[in-house]
């Protein structure tokens, strides 16, 4: 069978079941129904897609069969296809959470569908091979998360989904200026043709320019420092299990492009476009840090985490060896994984106890105790502790970093590592230490937590089986550090 | 294989736990002391073949391509160590049970207590330095969950905190030394490391490899200024500040230093590091424990001090110093794991460990007065128990020094001093609470302790008179075998009680005559030292830097985390200007003017007035006339759209200036009074700084790319085979609908979804839940 033409379906399954969810208008388990099997069959296809590149073909496929590059190609190597996968992973988790947990108005204005898209949004741009399809996927993605945040018309979401708003259009705006410009210099829109011309133009001095354009749109998008402030306070004011997909999904589509844009684009001047990366990784965690230690609202403090985490994703593509890549790829599936294990737990703390405000919480490890050891093991798996998925992501960071000689960078890394652990214990020490404040209601919250539960396991088998993991993201990050193979794939094998 | 079953058993029967709680019920401690026990003695059938030289091991892949491998070995430094947690875990189980009432959580203690216990063995038995970094960060753990036990007192969890920091600080540092050591070794594996050493010893990272591993050794066995945590990790239950705080946990960081004897021993700065951070510790110590008020801190700071002690003879590495090291840190497990049982007896039986309240115990619980004795003499230094043969081993060491420089010279010196502030406190935790009258009113009229209770501390104390009579069976049965091992060449030292007037006897009696004087003005002693404060400790340092960090970083980040946006979109302009504007003064060198397009009168004057619109804009004093100058520039946009011949886009343009407008209106009653007068004239240079800016930038940028124009663009491509292909003449809506058809799906899509949350905003207002 030939997988080629089939690498869009991530992206068609859910537009078609976000359809038939609209149709069966306010039909709830129904619309329940589709999404659960779209979700499912999406998950499937991902790993399907990802024993078929694992072995290094990069599928591609050009839509309409027009010839390449002038119609859009979409490709998917080994990093598209982890993406998929874990992204699969991540929205199948929050969806089950989301039965559970969001109200039955808010479903049956159309929640799942939005879901779906969301979903769809982020599939395409994983898969996309051309840059200004890219940017409409973004759009896709970032209405459907527009819509997810203000559903519902609390007074606090509005507030906070409009600024979230306002400043993902100026980052969209400032996206199209950047495309423009590539298109104005290089003639192409397709990524593997742009990577040629880019790599071959006689000057780098406007490229580089426009490098660091596309190092601020998509830093906005993952939150890198200095641009990571809307995601702090729009996060949290979101029903729980939006802030989950949002904290588990959104940002992280944003690393993927800064990843895909300084591997395969921007690669001829890494002595000054990765050392500014570099830079941007250490502040990114501390900043991250910083922010979050302070908090008392377990929700902020999270989100807080999301901006200090993507540091350390930055940190393995500014070291930009194939171990450092792949150190970063690590990371990155590792904390999508984790950090929605962690947004699902402070949601299912907020639907039993009404608040995630530390100073309100307490004692609550005797009265849930499965609720705590969930938390207690996600946290410690994003401090970094053996055997969980975060300490062999972090220790392959420190090792290509040492290895790279960038000491400072791994200091730093370490040092926030340790805070990283302060803040998760601070959480812990709260909530769930501590003395009950109240009488807490003794409910059944099993289903409601089995997907956090079941993305902890999950943390933790690809700790254990952290030897099949690296053979995977290894794979990748050498893939991603020879261009040529995505080139080929994509300019000569459609 | 029987190395993993020694390692997972006690992690097996950690999950036994909940299932066995339901069946013995109460008594489920007494049940798993089993488990120590058979392993103990499964270790003692062991010790005969591994004392002879060889190495029991057994490895397993695990994550390969970076060198962690599962691989267990037991020689017979591992072993030594294997036995203790084992031996004393089965004293600590058996006297847990009658520590712990049945209403205390019993699941989780022995949960807990069990998982550490397979850490324990599991850090002695690591043969990979990674596996023994796991081993170790789960003894972190597991010793912050112990010291959290009472969580809902906030002393435990401020010392289960504490703890974890330091420690785990410690061992994060710690592991970026291992890295190193793969860096220049190419191998976690620490047999291969050793055979290797020489590329470490070459390395110019030596230094670096050397403070990073000692700095985890250093948290882990509460060396100074690390030291600070244990006396806080004293909230634990006392069978736990028995176990973990005195005989194994901390004597994780003593094992990783005898393991790393062979590798760095012999060179200056392992000796500056590790015996003078060993001897400071000491000291430090000593001085501290004799003004404790509270039993357990009296301990904790005893523990401080006696591994001190241990760490400062690794340091010196003569084969005659590490035996004595072994050997002390054998005799120190015994007495200090039955003083701590004793104190937990106390507390139990009179209610208080409050040394001001106690006297004249004595009388009441005769046994665990002797115990305490007989333990304190050891600890003390006296004969003829097992801490005189050893105390004298120390002595002799720090006279026969390798090294010489001030800290050789010294090393004596110190070593006497705080003997006798050992001394010291060794006979007030004696005499002080067990003779004279009571001092006060202790909440529980005292009684002695259940007889099992009493096995674990009268066992203990029992060994320390045996070592004492017969050190030369301990010392050739167990210390010079595991003295070999962390050498790795055979060690043959005798260990007698008496032998001769010698220097290290003549120091003793020093140690033994000044204490007993010091004794004597105890009351004064103890008011003297209670005075001392210093202003500058680590304590203060550790509050104070975790104070800063959370109110520090509060006040920070509420500082420019404002919540407006137009201050958040100062920020992104403000790093799209730094980062692309800085990157084009470095970067471009000049822009290509002669291409650009001429300019006629008429798009000048358009031009012109446009600049003028939007001055008009920036300078509005209310909404409307704001409005109208934003329309205006609207309109002018898509009046350029006319001119440079792209109707479609004008239309558009249009289209979208005359709705936005219909809305502004539409909205116009229910907005804000305009902010205009609410701005401070800073921050109004700061927006007018970013916007002329951005503008700047943008411009810039335009025109230079206007003039880069390297390659041949798609549109050509477009523009040849729109009809040919596409089967349409207008190029753009071929492009739109064929050429890149998915786009336009993604674009209806957007829309789709607009409509839709629009729509479901509309409705479900203040309806959710």
């Amino acid at each position: 069978m030939k997988l080629d033409n089939l690498i869009i379906l991530p992206v068609l399954l859910p537009l078609a079941g976000a359809i038939l969810t609209f149709m069966l208008k306010g039909r709830l388990s129904r619309q329940k129904l589709v999404a659960l099997v779209v979700l499912g069959l999406n998950l499937a296809w991902s790993l399907l897609l990802l024993a078929q590149v694992r072995s290094g073909e990069i599928l591609a496929f050009s839509a309409g069969d027009w010839p390449v590059p002038f119609g859009i190609v979409f490709a998917c190597d080994i990093f598209s296809a982890l993406m998929l996968t874990v992204s699969a992973i991540v929205s199948l988790a929050v969806l089950l959470y989301a039965f559970h947990s969001i109200d039955i108005e808010r479903g049956k204005f159309n929640f799942y569908a939005f879901f779906l898209l969301l979903v769809m949004g982020v599939n395409g741009a994983f898969l996309t091979g051309d840059i200004f399809n890219l940017y409409v996927f973004f759009e896709i993605m970032l209405i459907s998360s527009y819509v997810l945040m203000s559903l519902g018309g609390e007074k606090a979401q509005l507030r906070e989904t409009f600024k979230y708003m306002v400043i993902n259009m100026l980052a969209s705006a400032l996206f199209l200026i950047g495309v423009a410009l590539l298109y104005a210099v290089t003639g192409t829109l397709n990524m593997a043709d742009l990577a040629v011309k880019i790599r071959t133009a006689a000057d780098h001095g406007l490229l580089t320019v426009i490098a660091m354009i596309f190092m601020v749109v998509f830093g906005t998008k993952a939150a890198i420092f200095p641009l990571y402030f809307w995601l702090p306070q729009s996060y949290p004011a979101t029903p729980p299990a939006v802030n989950a997909v949002l904290g588990g999904l959104l940002t992280k589509v944003g690393v993927y492009c800064l990843f895909r844009a300084f591997t395969l684009l921007f690669t001829f001047d890494p002595g000054y476009t990765h050392t500014i990366l570099r830079f941007i990784a250490g502040a990114t965690m501390a900043a991250g840090i910083i922010g979050a230690v302070g908090q008392f609202g377990m929700r902020s403090l999270l989100s807080y985490h999301i901006v200090s985490q993507i540091g350390y994703m930055i940190m393995g593509l500014g070291i930009f060896t194939p171990l450092g890549i792949a150190a970063g790829i690590y990371h990155l599936v590792h904390n999508m994984i984790v950090k929605t294990a962690l947004f699902l737990t402070a949601g299912v703390t907020h639907d039993l106890t009404g608040t995630t405000d530390l100073h309100k919480l307490g004692g609550l490890l005797k009265v849930y105790p499965l609720l705590g050891w969930t938390f207690f093991f996600a946290g410690i798996s994003l401090a970094g502790a053996p055997p969980m998925s975060g300490f062999f992501s972090k220790f392959a960071l420190i090792l290509a970093g040492l290895d790279a000689k960038h000491y400072l960078l791994v200091t730093v890394a370490v040092l926030i590592s340790l805070l990283t652990l302060y803040s998760m214990m601070k959480i812990f020490r709260y909530a769930f230490w501590g003395q009950a404040s109240r009488e807490y209601p003794k409910v059944k919250y099993g289903p409601a937590l089995c997907s956090a539960v079941a993305l902890v396991a999950i943390s933790l088998a690809m700790g254990l089986g952290a030897d099949w993991m690296l053979e995977l993201v290894m794979a990748a990050g050498e893939q991603m550090m020879d261009p040529d193979l995505y080139i080929r794939a994509v300019l000569l094998e459609v | 294989m029987m190395l993993l079953g020694i390692v997972l058993a006690p992690f097996v029967a950690a999950l036994l736990v909940p299932l066995l709680r339901r069946v013995a019920g109460p008594r489920i401690g007494l049940l798993l002391t089993i488990i120590p026990a058979v392993l103990f003695t499964l270790l003692l059938t062991l010790l005969p073949q591994v004392n002879s030289g060889t190495t029991i091991g057994s490895a397993w892949e695990w994550v390969s391509s970076l060198g962690i491998n599962l691989v267990l070995r037991l020689d017979s430094w591992s072993l030594l160590f294997a036995l203790l947690v084992t031996g004393i875990g089965t004293l600590v189980l058996l006297y847990s049970h009658f520590y712990l009432g049945a209403k205390e959580d019993l699941t989780k203690y022995y949960l807990y207590i069990l998982a550490f216990m397979g850490s324990m063995l599991g850090v002695v038995l690591a043969g990979n330095l990674i596996i023994l970094y796991l081993f170790w960060e789960f003894t972190s753990f597991t010793s912050f969950l112990l010291i959290g036990f009472w969580s809902d007192r906030e002393r435990s969890r401020y010392g289960a905190q504490k703890a974890l920091l330091i420690t785990v600080l410690g061992g994060f540092v710690m592991l970026a030394g291992f890295a190193l050591i793969y860096l220049v070794t190419g191998s976690f594996d620490l047999a291969e490391i050793l055979a290797r050493r020489e590329l470490i010893l070459e390395s110019p990272l030596l230094p670096y490899i050397m403070l990073l591993v000692l700095i985890g050794a250093f948290t882990k066995s509460a060396q100074v200024p690390f030291h600070i945590w244990l006396p806080n990790a004293m909230e634990a239950p006392t069978p736990i500040s028995a176990f973990l705080h005195s005989a194994t946990m901390v004597k994780a960081g003593l094992y990783l230093v005898g393991r790393l004897v062979p590798l760095f021993g012999g060179t200056a700065m392992w000796f500056g590091l590790v015996s003078g951070v060993g001897i400071a510790t000491l000291v430090t110590g000593s001085l501290l424990a004799v003004k404790q008020d509270d039993l357990k801190a009296l301990l904790a700071y005893s523990t401080i001090s006696q591994l001190g002690l241990i760490m400062t003879l690794f340091g010196l590495g003569t084969p005659l110093a590490i035996a004595a090291a072994v050997f002390h840190l054998f005799n120190h497990a015994a007495f200090k794991g039955a003083l701590f049982m004793v104190v937990g007896i106390i507390d139990h039986e009179t209610g208080t460990r409050d040394i001001n309240l106690l006297g004249g115990l004595a009388k009441q619980m005769p046994t665990t007065a002797a115990v305490t004795g007989i333990a304190a003499f050891a600890m003390a230094g006296l004969p003829p128990f097992s801490g005189f043969v050893s105390k004298e081993l120390f002595y002799e060491a720090t006279v026969h020094p390798e090294f010489s420089g001030w800290l050789a010279g010294l090393l004596p010196w110190l070593a006497v001093g705080a003997s006798i502030f050992t001394f010291v406190y060794s006979m007030l935790l004696f005499f002080y609470v067990f003779f004279g009258s009571p001092r006060g009113q202790t909440p529980k009229s005292p009684h002695e302790a259940p007889a099992l209770m009493l096995v674990g501390p009268v066992v203990l104390a029992l060994l320390t008179i045996f070592t004492g009579l017969k050190p030369d069976f301990i010392g050739q049965s167990l210390i010079n075998p595991a003295a070999a091992g962390i050498l790795g060449s055979p060690v043959a030292e005798h260990y007698r009680l008496w032998h001769g007037v010698t220097t290290p006897l003549l120091m003793s009696l020093a140690t033994i005559g000044a204490g007993t004087v010091l004794y004597l003005l105890i009351e004064p002693l103890r008011r003297l030292f209670k005075k001392v404060k210093s202003r500058v400790n680590p304590n203060r340092i550790y509050d104070w830097g975790l104070d800063l960090l959370t109110n520090g970083s509060a006040k920070l980040t509420d500082w420019y985390m404002t919540g407006f946006l137009r201050d958040y979109v100062v920020y992104i302009i403000g790093a799209f200007v730094v980062f692309v504007g800085g990157t084009y003064l470095l970067k471009v060198r000049a822009i290509d003017a002669w291409h650009f397009a001429p300019v006629n009168l008429f798009e000048l004057l358009f031009a012109l007035l446009f600049v003028v619109a939007v001055i008009v804009l920036i300078l509005a004093s209310s909404r409307v006339i704001g409005l109208i100058a934003l329309g205006i520039v609207g309109f002018f946009i898509a009046s350029f759209w006319v001119i440079f011949r792209a109707p479609d886009l004008a239309l558009t343009q249009l289209i979208v200036e005359t709705i936005s407008l219909i809305l502004f209106l539409l909205a116009f009653a229910h907005l804000p009074s305009y902010f205009k007068d609410l701005e401070a004239r800073k921050k109004k240079f700061i927006d007018a700084v970013t916007a002329t800016g951005f503008g700047v930038v943008t411009a810039g940028l335009a025109l230079t790319a206007h003039g880069t124009r390297l390659y041949e663009p798609l549109s050509t491509y477009y523009i040849e085979n729109s009809l040919k292909l596409g089967g349409g003449r207008n190029i753009v809506n071929v492009i739109l609908v064929d050429f890149r058809g998915l786009d336009t799906l993604g674009e209806i899509t957007v829309l789709s979804i607009a409509a839709m949350g629009v729509y479901a905003l509309v409705k479900l207002r203040g309806r959710a839940r």
